[in-house]
């Protein structure tokens, strides 16, 4: 996702997946732009918002959290973080959810440098969205987002968010077919309601109108995404040593996660499992000494992708799990879509956040995922300002270790570059592997 | 100024002063008679159904001199300093010695995981000593589905208290015990009433209204009557009104401060003040949609509501107290607020408040160097003088 900065970075990609990916994604908000200077209404949703509706009305949309990433990758928030001190916010928050709202603020976003005829916004600036949805899965969020909504003269659109009382361990088993075992009835009820909402809200708003069958055949597409990337999160999973890394499934799937729905994403996940497939068949390895398999949790470090690849020569230790690739293989997959498609919709979004964010499922997924990719190692990223991303570090740090898989957690900021260190924070990784890493995996051999 | 000698005088501020300041005093007792004891963590959760259910709700507190060993090891440092505190005391064992039971309601997202850590620590640690949690999961968006799913929630609460309770709990004890409620906070309206003349400080008035959670609703609202009673022969306070929004303030430390340095604090909109008694539970609905109506519809809290509704929230609040000045005061990682207050600044200050912004402030306040010079600056600029 963060591909510009990334490539000139020292982060180095293989795939043509993931230049694809990037190629469509410029494409695709070029004409998004287009579509949003003739006229059309152009909705900015947070992640966790259900923007199948919006793919099925055929609203263009944006993501925030992609939008927030592309800013990084920019290099945009030391600015944008002015901007808001200027404008009386503390800069200190929610840096990963605050970025657009911070960009709103910025008179250059659609302007051209005269010097450099160079565009000053990312990508030329956000288009001006009419719409702003959320939901409440935080106490900032939709604060921050009425804010953004205002500056634009967005409507603004909130989702509610409820707890989960049922929460039984094995989400990843239940989700796919069972979900009404993996959730209280009601939350799924006021969930379908909500969607039901949304869409008269939608169909207000923009004149469109929702047609099921479009929808259902959104939801299919979806199956039909992810279900190539389970495949490629058990190929990669099996392989010792891995055809990819982090660094080239990230972007790869993230991209295409955000076009969900679509024909071009769904074969675009059935052409990133050929091509790595391709890579096994000719016995290609990412790191040909790799040793150690390290699994990464949190969001991805988009300011600095090479990080992931530095303990690659020196230990031939290579991040091969993040939760990118393997949300998409376990988290997003609802069966039999036609017996009733906005209740599997409800099925998806409402336990999203819930499996990385709410212990136990956070926890026991890793465990099941560390298991399954054979991991040695586990460096946790905890964001410093995030509530939501507050999410039992010690019960996930404690569930692995009782398992055997050395935990590594340390503070950093996913956009702000102001907050990382590559030096420290590679410390920090260098130490654990030689301290941890190393000498579990050599305990574990002998015991073998 | 803070707690006058009128008052001190006057025996029942007098007994609500002692309860305040012996909080386990009272639950210890009445757990000691055979009444089950129920701990609240959260504004919003309903004491009618506590009583009804013949058992006594009180709030979860800090202990700021308390070393946080068990905090440490479980909790991120996210959490603001003062639920840090709280969680201290729940799961070191210190409530599992004085409560029943712990009800948690989602009044802001910190407390939603304190009740996920909890539920988790029970699940992976069965041996510690800590109390039954339930939650409770109100919708503080204000849609017809989500009246409705109140409701339900409601009703889930109301299982829950029927089981601690160890018995049903009929509608007609339902009634009563609210309309208990509803007197309980009529009296603590006479009472912010004469705040507002300037009849009663800001350190008064959380002794009395504080002191209503550690003890009976009945014993409480008599109390608050006989101080009201007494209050409107009060001397009237001569220094500038101002209206306090931000961090619960639990015990007096930080309005001392403040209105030591000459400034009185009229109301305020944390949980341990004026917002007990925002809204009555409608004793013409039934039981349930009450519960819903009282709590979903209570004035917008600074976590769970949007910039534009904590804007009006404020401006109305602020209206009602005649205060000519606002205090925003929020606490080390908790942020929320943060995000309303270049726009509720903006909107004071067009309708000529005076408006004072201290945020990432360390918990206690003793611990904020220049804490008290900064007050005094203020007061002297809104008295006319230079700060
Ligand atoms: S608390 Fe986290 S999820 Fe919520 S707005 Fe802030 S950064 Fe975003």
């Amino acid at each position: 996702m963060a591909e510009e900065k990334v490539s000139k970075s020292a982060a180095v990609k293989k795939l043509q997946a993931t230049a694809e990916a990037s190629a469509y994604q410029k494409a695709w908000f070029a004409d998004l732009k287009k579509r949003v200077e003739a006229g059309e209404d152009f909705a900015y949703l947070n992640a966790d918002v259900p923007l199948e509706v919006l793919r099925a009305m055929d609203i263009p949309f944006v993501v925030n959290q992609w939008w927030a990433a592309i800013c990084g990758a920019k290099r945009m928030t030391r600015k944008y973080f002015g901007l808001l001190r200027d404008a009386g916010y503390r800069d200190d928050l929610c840096s990963y959810c605050a970025t657009a709202f911070a960009e709103s603020l910025d008179p250059d976003d659609h302007k051209i440098d005269p010097e450099t005829g160079k565009e000053l916004g990312p990508w030329g600036g956000l288009p001006t969205p009419t719409i702003a949805i959320t939901r409440l899965t935080c106490d900032c969020q939709s604060k921050i987002f009425e804010l953004f909504a205002k500056n634009h003269g967005a409507d603004f659109y909130v989702i509610e968010n409820t707890i989960a009382r049922k929460a039984p361990l094995n989400w990843f088993e239940l989700d796919e077919d069972r979900w009404e075992e993996l959730y209280d009835e009601d939350r799924l009820d006021a969930a379908v309601w909500e969607l039901k909402e949304l869409i008269k809200f939608l169909e207000h708003k923009t004149g469109k109108t929702f047609d099921m069958n479009k929808f259902k055949e959104v939801m299919e597409l979806i199956n039909e995404q992810e279900g190539w990337y389970k495949k490629l999160r058990d190929l990669i999973a099996e392989c010792h040593p891995v055809p990819v890394t982090v660094v080239d499934t990230i972007n790869a799937v993230m991209q295409a996660q955000w076009q969900r729905g679509t024909r071009w994403a769904a074969d675009h996940a059935r052409r990133l499992y050929e091509e790595v497939k391709a890579l096994v068949d000719k016995g290609e390895a990412a790191v040909p000494n790799e040793k150690y398999r390290l699994m990464w949790l949190g969001r991805g470090i988009w300011t600095d992708f090479a990080f992931y690849q530095r303990f690659e020569q020196k230990y031939g230790a290579v991040f091969i799990w993040t939760m990118y690739l393997a949300m998409g293989a376990d988290a997003y997959i609802r069966n039999h879509v036609e017996k009733d498609p906005l209740r599997a919709l409800a099925a998806r979004y409402i336990g999203m956040e819930d499996f990385l964010h709410m212990p136990p499922w956070n926890s026991q997924w890793y465990i099941q995922q560390a298991k399954q990719n054979d991991i040695d190692g586990v460096v946790y990223m905890v964001p410093e300002n995030c509530m939501q991303a507050v999410e039992g570090s010690y019960f996930i740090k404690k569930a692995l270790e009782e398992k055997g898989y050395p935990v590594l957690i340390f503070k950093a900021d996913p956009v702000d570059e102001r907050k990382w260190n590559a030096e420290t924070m590679g410390g920090l990784v260098d130490k654990f592997i030689e301290t941890r890493v190393i000498p579990n995996k050599d305990s574990k051999e002998k015991e073998k | 100024m803070t707690i006058r000698q009128c008052a001190l005088d006057c025996e029942a501020f007098a007994q609500l002063k002692h309860i305040y300041e012996n909080r386990e005093e009272i639950p210890a007792k009445m757990r000691a008679d055979g009444v089950k004891v129920i701990g609240k963590l959260g504004c919003d959760v309903p004491d009618e159904l506590i009583i009804a259910g013949g058992m006594l709700p009180v709030q979860i507190y800090a202990d700021p001199e308390k070393e946080l060993k068990e905090t440490n090891v479980y909790l991120e440092y996210a959490f603001d300093p003062m639920v840090r505190a709280q969680f201290e005391k729940i799961v070191d064992g210190t409530y599992a010695g004085q409560i029943d039971a712990l009800a948690i309601s989602n009044s802001t997202d910190v407390l939603i995981r304190i009740y996920l850590y909890l539920r988790e620590l029970h699940r992976v640690e069965p041996d510690k000593a800590i109390p039954e949690v339930e939650f409770i999961d109100w919708l503080f968006t204000r849609k017809p589905m989500h009246e409705a799913r109140n409701e339900l929630i409601a009703k889930i609460f109301w299982e829950t208290a029927e089981r601690w309770a160890g018995r049903n709990i009929t509608e007609g004890e339902f009634f009563e015990a609210a309309k208990l409620c509803n007197d309980n906070k009529a009296a603590l309206r006479r009472m912010q009433a004469l705040r507002c003349e300037g009849r009663i400080s800001g350190c008064e008035a959380l002794v009395i209204i504080g002191a209503g959670f550690f003890m009976e609703k009945a014993a409480h609202t008599e109390l608050v009557n006989t101080v009201a009673d007494a209050a409107a022969q009060w001397p009237v306070i001569d220094a500038p009104k101002v209206f306090f929004t931000g961090s619960n303030q639990e015990d007096t430390s930080l309005y001392e401060m403040i209105e030591n340095a000459g400034l009185l604090i009229a109301s305020e909109d944390h949980d341990w003040g004026a917002r007990v008694y925002d809204r009555d539970v409608n004793l013409d609905f039934t039981p349930v949609r009450g519960l819903a109506d009282c709590y979903m519809l209570r004035e917008f809290s600074g976590k769970k509501a949007f910039v534009s509704q904590r804007v009006a929230a404020l401006n109305r609040e602020v209206t009602q107290t005649g205060a000519e000045g606002v205090i925003f005061y929020t606490n080390q990682y908790e942020e929320a607020a943060s995000w309303d207050y270049p726009s509720q600044k903006e909107s004071l200050e067009a309708a000529g408040r005076r408006t004072f912004g201290l945020f990432k402030m360390l918990w206690p306040c003793d611990r904020n160097e220049g804490l008290a010079d900064a007050f005094a600056g203020l007061a002297k600029s809104m008295k006319g003088g230079t700060d």
